[in-house]
């Protein structure tokens, strides 16, 4: 049984083991070293969609009147800025406002033109935002796009090119053996790329154009089967390489999809690039202006105008989240509970940074998802049937009913853990949900003992933190699984491995 | 109600918390507190939502598949006593009887559910709190556990020193649930059998003679009768129903098999060690069945399904997730290998009738092992792939 993404809500649970279990050096052989054979169909068996409502509807509203932006430094894993304005400083599009203190070609710029609004910073004087207030009269100069490298390096697009293993920004320097974009997004409310992409295909096609001058190896992309913009996208030309992929989330993460087509091996790079970013990097290209701008879904279960905003990068969301009437039927589940508060969350909720409600959208993010806390008692909350839990494992009464397509009411989602911290006790699960040929359970073991050697043996190159997202989720004993892993590629990245 | 509880324990926690008053009871406090109200915990990075099962309500679906097992143990207590005692008070085959038969067990079960899950838990809040953690509910199932997988007569006393020998040195000498590698009820279950070998088998611990005391009427459970020679005095019905002697809920497959449900339809055991320990023993008794040179090796292979305590440890002892392999693969290996050794020392040593127990242990033994060899697999193909790379970026 094919079970393909958003249709399978109710029972979500992919048991069947991967299928591509084949020898992994022929299928990077095949799509590395030989002419490649466009559209294959790749299936991803394990993984998790949740059942959560909410997603964005498909309206666009322009919202890129907002007049304050910050870029945020904390953003960028393992950075140390160097401060390079004051407070007060005047700053067009694209001037520095800091830079990389290792590598000061690194530039992060304004997105708008304005002056300096504040800078914030938070313990031992660590640089947290640095805030601009736009003013009106924002009309960039074209620059000289003949060297893609420069270009993206002076107007600072070159900070949305992130290298894997690490997640670091992309070194100038490096080769990588090959450039990953993704084209749809299976996270839980995940915004829709068809939508977000209409009408600007063409500067995609110049962006990807522009990403295969940056590699000597191939570009992937990855699509959805039967994805409208794939179609749209069909003349593009070697050397790019597209494949569609079918299955649960996190199929549209880019690990997924590396582990699927090209897994890193030690000593080996790859550069990823976010969707609307290499249409940016296509509008440079094509007219020398830079213009730092996405399109942001606002979604979440509980708000009433869940729908897509045009921002540019780094904007403020009060205003966005202010007009986000919050649906107050959305059942709560602590009776004396009156005065639910909401969690912003930019980026989604598996693996999304919490931001204040008037906080910034973070550099990678084109989601911001708005949560309702969960600081509530349940009274034996581990003993009830539990009818609007939702549980990988079928142990609520929810689950049960599920199992048989039948449903008393819509599943509750809220920021409470159901539980308290506890030794890892239950195996087999995480391997349910992780679509890589790496054994979970022991990768996490390693790295809480950081036993470095074992983590390379057992692939921990080829994974971020999102990629266990959903191991996170699923856990029994609540661990905070993201966390120990980016400690744990920290610590490599660190030791100079 | 709810919240009057809820605002007592706000109104008391402050003496629990460091620097009060009984801070010194800081765990237990917790564990009760917990028990009462899931906390209000958010989660603060990572994943901001949260499945809604944590520990506690994986272990009390363990307890609940017990359950079954459990209430026909007890009625299978009093049963086996009325078949034989000369006082019973109802005429045997009525409905008094029957329901006197329930009552009798659950009196003899009470002390023993008591003794088990007195000692275990104060001796889990007590490390508890020597270490500053929070209370495990692992002992939960462990504490149920125990009093369903020994005879009937075993004294209070012995089965209090089991507990805490497999409290104390199978779990928290390394560390408490999660930590351990021998599965802690069959380490109670191993340390009375070797311990008072006298009060864990032969023919006269099976039965209670009377309501209180530990006098018990002889009579020989399949197991026995079979290393004696004999051929089960039992048909294969009442051995599937559970209606013959053994240790207290561990005789009735039908019971067991509800349970194992449960269990499989929650997700919360791995049904691959159920089936391969299960396959396991097929296999053996078959190969058994082929060499034929005694009554044992000619007793049908699924007559190992129905005797003793298979069913038991395959559905709730082998797929103790700590305990077992932890790698899918492994689970295979591990299982086959229990269901294959358990019906070997059946058949093959006459010493221990029962072979679930020690195959069991043997394998949490042998678990980290197959799970060592299951990874270095994934690890050299990995390290193959990049081997291969390299020589093909020089050439």
């Amino acid at each position: 049984m094919e079970v393909f993404n958003g249709t399978c809500c109710l029972y979500p649970i992919n048991v069947v083991i991967l299928q591509r279990d084949k020898d992994a050096i022929n299928m990077m052989s095949k799509t590395f070293f030989t002419s490649n054979k466009m559209s294959e169909t790749i299936k991803i068996r394990k993984g998790l969609d949740l059942p959560i409502g909410g997603a964005a509807e498909k309206r666009l509203t322009d919202a890129r009147s907002i007049t304050t932006y910050a870029m945020k430094p904390t953003d960028f894993v393992g950075l140390t800025p160097r401060l390079l304005v004051e407070e007060g400083d005047m700053v067009a599009v694209g001037d520095a406002l800091f830079c990389d203190k290792s590598d000061e070609r690194i530039r992060f710029t304004s997105p708008v033109s304005g002056h300096v609004k504040a800078i914030v910073r938070g313990e031992k004087r660590k640089l947290l935002e640095v805030v601009v207030e736009a003013d009106s009269k924002s009309l960039p100069t074209p620059m000289d796009t003949s060297a893609i490298k420069e270009t993206m390096l002076k107007c600072g697009l070159w900070t949305q090119l992130r290298q894997r293993p690490f997640g670091i920004v992309a070194n100038p320097d490096d080769k990588p053996k090959a450039i990953f974009v993704s084209a749809f997004s299976s996270a839980p409310l995940a915004p829709d790329y068809d939508f977000i992409m209409q009408g600007r295909e063409e500067v995609l096609k110049k962006g990807l154009e522009a990403l295969t001058q940056l590699t000597d190896g191939k570009v992937h992309i990855c699509f959805r089967p039967n994805q409208r913009l794939a179609k749209q996208l069909s003349t593009l030309h070697s050397p790019l390489s597209i494949h569609y992929i079918k299955g649960p989330h996190p199929a549209g993460n880019i690990g997924t999809q590396i582990a699927h087509i090209d897994p890193i091996n030690k000593g080996e790079i790859i550069w990823t690039m976010n969707l609307q970013d290499v249409a940016v990097l296509g509008e440079l290209v094509a007219t020398g202006i830079y213009k730092p701008e996405r399109v942001v879904a606002v979604a979440g279960p509980n708000i009433k105008n869940p729908h897509y905003y045009r921002v540019k990068c780094g904007a403020c969301l009060a205003e966005i989240t202010k007009a986000q009437l919050i649906n107050n039927e959305y059942p709560k589940m602590d009776s004396n509970d009156a005065t639910r508060e909401n969690r912003v969350i930019s980026g989604d909720i598996l693996s999304g940074t919490q931001i204040p409600a008037d906080g910034f959208l973070s550099a990678y993010d084109d989601l911001v998802s708005i949560l309702p806390e969960g600081n509530y008692y349940d009274f034996m909350g581990w003993l009830m049937p539990g009818f609007r839990k939702f549980s990988f494992s079928r142990t609520f009464l929810s689950g049960l009913l599920s199992t048989f397509h039948f449903s008393l009411s819509t599943y509750q989602f809220d920021t409470n853990t159901h539980g308290d911290e506890r030794p890892l006790v239950f195996t087999g699960n995480f391997e349910r949900v992780f679509p890589f040929d790496i054994y979970p359970t022991q990768l996490i073991k390693a790295c809480i003992i950081g036993d470095i050697e074992l983590m390379e043996n057992l692939g921990i190159y080829e994974v971020e933190p999102e990629d266990f997202a959903l191991c996170e989720f699923i856990d029994t004993s609540k661990t905070e699984i993201q966390t120990i892993i980016r400690e744990a590629l920290e610590k490599l990245r660190k030791e100079g491995l | 109600m709810f919240n009057n509880l809820r605002r007592f324990i706000d109104k008391i926690k402050p003496n629990f918390v460091e620097g009060g008053k009984f801070a010194w009871l800081q765990s237990t406090f917790e564990a009760f507190e917990t028990f009462a109200f899931t906390p209000n915990r958010v989660t603060k990075r990572g994943s901001h939502v949260r499945d809604a099962i944590d520990l506690k309500r994986a272990m009390i679906t363990v307890v609940i598949a017990l359950v079954p097992a459990m209430l026909f143990g007890m009625w299978n207590i009093g049963y086996q006593t009325s078949l034989h005692a000369t006082d019973w008070p109802y005429e045997l085959g009525t409905v008094a009887s029957w329901w006197y038969c329930l009552w009798f067990g659950f009196l003899r079960m009470l002390p023993m559910l008591a003794v088990s899950y007195i000692v275990g838990l104060s001796i889990e809040f007590t490390f508890a709190q020597i270490r500053h953690h929070e209370v495990n509910e692992g002992f939960l199932v462990t504490g149920f556990i125990i009093p369903m997988i020994v005879p009937v007569t075993t004294p209070l006393w012995q089965l209090a020193l089991a507990t805490a020998f497999a409290v104390i040195i199978g779990k928290e000498v390394f560390g408490g649930t999660g930590m351990n590698f021998l599965n802690p009820a069959l380490v109670a279950r191993a340390f009375l059998f070797f311990a008072y070998p006298t009060r864990m088998s032969g023919d006269n611990v099976w039965i209670a003679a009377d309501l209180w005391g530990t006098d018990a009427i002889t009579s020989a459970t399949p197991l026995a009768e079979l290393a004696a020679g004999m051929h089960p005095s039992a048909s294969a019905l009442d051995m599937f129903i559970g209606t013959i002697p053994g240790s207290t809920c561990e005789t009735s497959v039908i019971a067991i098999l509800l349970g194992a449900l449960l269990l499989l339809v929650t997700g919360i055991a791995s049904w691959r060690v159920m089936l391969s320990v299960i396959l396991g023993g097929g296999l053996m008794g078959l190969l058994f069945n082929a060499i034929g040179a005694n009554e044992y090796m000619q007793v049908p292979f699924y007559y190992h399904y129905l005797m003793g305590g298979f069913m038991f440890g395959a559905v709730f002892m082998a797929t103790d997730p700590v305990t077992a392999a932890q790698t899918n693969t492994g689970k295979w290996i591990y299982g086959l290998l229990i269901g294959i050794f358990a019906v070997m020392l059946r058949v093959i040593n006459p010493a221990y009738p029962e072979g679930m127990m020690l195959s069991i242990l043997l394998m949490n033994c042998f678990a980290p092992l197959i799970d060592h060899c299951v990874v270095a697999r994934n690890i050299k193909k990995r390290q193959h792939r990049a081997l291969k790379l390299s020589k093909t970026v020089k050439s």
